[in-house]
């Protein structure tokens, strides 16, 4: 079971300014992060999901969440 | 801790040795996990030829493998001409959008282009109910 809200700091802390949102999809360990950041900007896919994924790594590791989906963008201008 | 480093390289083996390959939960029969499950639904769907890796039997030391390879810790992986392409959701994504079918060489499946959008009946003037007579 995963703290969302925790989630959701820790995101923010690793992509300062960035806009996050944590959501619930299923017994509080299969999750979908939805992450609008700028340093996303001119970085592929991939890596983009690793920013997101490295940033909540310790959460995966103590079992707290089992699946996470990630939806990234860059900010709307 | 470190990846084993025996494990590490027969996973390094694997991956140059098969064009695509996928790390997942299961086998492509017995799918143990939705998310990989759905990878090797979008594999079918292409109509690649793949390797699949069962994770299960040594998933934390396939983590630490796979972290130092490509700095990815979860299941499914799918790998293409020997580089990670990514999770479910990037493997989703990139088949929608096309990208997939190109890293994997394959022609894009016509059931996965966008629908056409449905015609629209001509509208012409509506009939008119039977008068009632009498």
């Amino acid at each position: 079971m995963a703290d969302l809200a925790e989630l959701e700091r820790m995101i923010a802390v690793a992509l300062p300014g960035a806009e996050v949102e944590v959501l619930d999809e299923g017994g509080r360990d299969h999750l979908r992060a939805r992450v609008a950041a700028s340093q996303f900007e001119g970085l592929s896919r991939l890596e983009q999901h690793r920013l997101v994924r490295s940033a909540v790594r310790e959460r995966f590791e103590d079992g707290s969440i089992h699946a996470l989906s990630i939806e990234t963008a860059t900010p709307s201008r | 801790m470190a990846a084993d480093p025996q494990l590490k390289q027969k996973v390094q083996e694997l991956i140059a040795e098969n064009p695509v390959l996928l790390f997942m939960k299961g086998t492509p029969e017995t799918p143990r996990c939705g998310f990989s499950m759905r990878v090797v639904g979008v594999l079918e769907q292409l109509g690649v030829d793949y390797g699949a890796v069962d994770v299960l039997p040594a998933l934390g030391p396939l983590r630490e493998v796979t972290t130092e390879i490509s700095d990815w810790q979860t299941f499914p992986q799918l790998y293409a001409n020997g580089e990670l392409v990514g999770g479910c959701d990037i493997v989703e994504e990139m088949l929608d959008s096309g990208e997939l079918a190109e890293v994997l060489g394959v022609d894009q499946p016509t059931e996965v282009e966008p629908p056409e959008p449905q015609r629209i009946l001509p509208g012409g003037p509506q009939q008119s109910p039977p008068m009632q007579l009498g």
